[in-house]
């Protein structure tokens, strides 16, 4: 990030000055611009008085915290800038919640900053490759395609009987790729690019081996391509219209 | 009923309240038979006595006057129940045996007004008959040979006896089942009783004294569950608040210069942080918030966490298995099976995951590693939270003992069971038994390390 020649500017909020202090120092000597703020109020101010390519934000502070403080920076008019959470514990029912509030990622503590940094990087090329607009999987907790409805935040697939197949994090991160893409051609390279997730540095299957397997939960195979197309010598495309469906349904 | 003879007496109460019961009044109902008889025999005896006193001296008279060659043919006529005249000699025989019957020839003595001598003879003992001769005047031997003997009793008495103890045993066993039935609704339920609080207390109905026993028992499950959900609660809190200075501690190591005391620190505060993290995970485990119960495609569900750790590079395979779907919590589930599959990399350095369906239809995750297996001396132990069976192997594969005891207790809130034990050749077998179509409930259910 360092050749980039705009200096991405993160906005650290969290009540302990220490974690603040120390996260923003390893983020600033690796390039990054960081300002620092205690609660909602300094990070409201600080969001109107520059622009903040990504926010860190603790979950558990006192007063307003950090799910609330996301929930509204989503309905305000700074909804489009991505948010990293950080929460006290590995717990599925924070990511989901977290997740639901609008943030786009998550460390949990104790954390190490390279996690952080990695983290931040990850969620802000991200940002950059998708168009806010085109960011479907974000719109909705439920989206529709063919007989299946995908559920964002518990990250499995739903049949019409309600019966949940469970997704892994590649592959639902792919599929999450391809809903926001639907009806265009990615080459292995995009989906690569864009799959590769929190676990970066581990993610290392082909895209053709991930695909595959996704074709298999969906019920696709592979000379009856319903879902997720094979465009010689180009890629995939996502064949499917996607509907989201909101919260219930 | 001594504990020396423990075999001989019944196991259970019932079995016991109707031994006591039947035999007690089996008992008095003989007794009050054995009454009546003696009773009965006592009065026959008298009664036949009596008619003797009046009978035997009018017969005698009667055959005194009568010609030698008619007597025989009044014999019949003066026959009675229990004693006749015959026109000879008595046997031979023996003494008189018994005092009734000595008091019975007195009684005739005295009525023919001892103007007889009489030779008094027993002739057989069972049936008991005498007989007592005595010489008319005109000189022919007369015997009045006397049989004692009850009057019959009446066909329909053995017929009423044994409805009587039908119907008595009937009672007994019906109070025996009033008595011991509450007793074994009240076990059953005691038996479901979760100590952590969870599920349904045991009614409060039935005869007082279970009643009464169920109620202790709800009060003493309440106490235990407080105690429990408290300490979870300190744990919790103790291990989330230690979180903040671990993160501090963590930033500040990797602010410093990159030397090997650094390298070390960081290894001592990232294993601080996995046992605070480990330490909550266990602290909630006993109190989960649960969500609503989702039907799960069990097959996918695995693929899915299998998935996972193949992306990451680890060693887990998936083996093919039966098929089913059932109503249950996926996170919940997850973590058990992640946690069974981080055992076995950490122990074994590779885990197999299955799925089986047994003819009942009870679904089983079973996670499979090729690792050393666990002594069955310390098969139960290893349940326990905080229990290494190597502190030294565990240490350097970052575990704090605590997966394995998260899972057995994720396992229970799930309505299912964790078992552990040794594969034939070699490594560990986990298998998490799910019950298919068992009611979850789908309130929430917060407890320990609730959001701050």
């Amino acid at each position: 990030m360092q050749t980039t020649p705009h200096t991405d500017h993160i906005l650290v909020v969290d009540d302990d000055a220490d974690i603040r202090q120390l996260a923003g120092d390893y983020l600033r000597r690796n390039g990054l611009r960081v300002t620092q703020a205690a609660d909602g109020r300094e990070m409201r101010a600080a969001l109107e008085t520059s622009d903040v390519d990504l926010i860190v934000l603790d979950v558990m502070m006192p007063g307003e915290d950090g799910l609330s403080l996301c929930r509204n920076l989503r309905a305000g008019k700074h909804r489009a800038v991505p948010v990293v959470m950080l929460t006290a514990r590995d717990d599925e029912t924070d990511r989901i919640v977290g997740l639901e509030m609008g943030a786009d990622d998550y460390v949990v503590k104790p954390f190490s900053s390279r996690e952080l940094l990695a983290r931040i990087n990850a969620v802000i090329r991200r940002a950059r490759m998708l168009p806010p607009n085109l960011q479907v999987s974000e719109a909705a907790r439920l989206i529709r395609f063919g007989q299946w409805r995908l559920d964002t935040a518990a990250r499995h697939l739903l049949d019409d009987a309600g019966t949940a197949y469970p997704l892994s994090g590649g592959e639902f991160r792919l599929l999450r790729v391809f809903i926001d893409h639907p009806q265009r051609v990615l080459s292995r390279d995009q989906l690569l690019n864009l799959t590769r997730g929190r676990d970066a540095e581990l993610f290392d299957r082909s895209i053709d081996l991930l695909v595959s397997r996704l074709r298999q939960r969906l019920g696709d195979d592979a000379r009856e391509q319903t879902f997720i197309k094979t465009v010689r010598s180009e890629g995939y495309v996502f064949s499917q219209p996607v509907v989201l469906l909101g919260e219930d349904a | 009923m001594t504990p020396a003879a423990p075999s001989r007496w019944p196991r259970t109460l019932g079995a016991r309240l109707l031994l006591i019961l039947a035999a007690g009044m089996l008992l008095a109902h003989g007794l009050s038979f054995a009454l009546l008889f003696y009773e009965r025999a006592m009065a026959t005896r008298s009664m036949m006595l009596s008619d003797m006193e009046d009978d035997v001296p009018l017969s005698v008279a009667l055959l005194e006057r009568l010609s030698p060659g008619e007597r025989s043919q009044w014999l019949p006529r003066l026959e009675r129940r229990t004693y006749r005249y015959l026109l000879r000699p008595a046997k031979p025989g023996t003494a008189l045996a018994s005092d009734r019957a000595r008091q019975v020839t007195a009684r005739i003595d005295d009525a023919l007004a001892h103007r007889y001598a009489l030779r008094p003879r027993a002739v057989s003992a069972a049936p008991e008959r005498y007989e007592v001769e005595l010489t008319l005047s005109d000189g022919q031997p007369l015997t009045i040979e006397v049989t004692p003997s009850l009057l019959p009793i009446a066909r329909w008495l053995p017929w009423v006896l044994a409805a009587q103890i039908a119907l008595l045993l009937g009672c007994v066993w019906l109070a025996v089942r009033l008595a011991t039935r509450p007793l074994e609704r009240l076990a059953a339920a005691a038996d479901r009783l979760d100590v952590a609080g969870q599920g349904e207390a045991i009614p409060e109905q039935g005869p007082l004294e279970v009643e009464k026993a169920a109620r202790a028992l709800n009060a003493l499950q309440s106490r235990v569950a407080a105690h429990v959900s408290e300490r979870m609660q300190i744990l919790a809190a103790i291990s989330h608040d230690l979180q903040t200075p671990i993160t501090r501690l963590r930033l500040r190591i990797e602010s410093l210069e990159e030397t090997a005391a650094q390298e070390r620190l960081l290894d001592d505060v990232t294993q601080l942080g996995q046992l605070v993290r480990e330490g909550i995970d266990y602290a909630r485990s006993a109190n989960v918030t649960m969500g609503e119960p989702l039907q799960l495609d069990l097959p996918a569900f695995l693929d899915s966490v299998v998935g996972d750790y193949e992306d990451m590079g680890k060693p887990v395979e998936r083996l093919p298995g039966d098929h089913v779907t059932l109503q249950t919590h996926p996170r919940v589930l997850r973590r058990i099976v992640q946690n069974l599959i981080d055992n076995a990399l950490a122990y074994a350095g590779n885990a197999q995951v299955g799925l089986t369906v047994d003819a009942e239809g009870r679904a089983s995750i079973i996670v499979l590693d090729r690792g050393p297996g666990i002594p069955e001396a310390s098969m139960a132990t290893v349940l326990q939270p905080f229990h290494r069976l190597e502190p030294s192997r565990g240490r350097a594969s970052g575990g704090t003992g605590l997966g394995l005891a998260i899972a057995e207790q994720l396992s229970r809130s799930l309505g299912g069971r964790l078992r552990l034990s040794n594969r034939a050749g070699v490594g560990l077998r986990a298998e998490v038994e799910l019950n298919v179509g068992v009611k979850l409930s789908a309130e929430e259910k917060d407890g320990a390390g609730k959001r701050a």
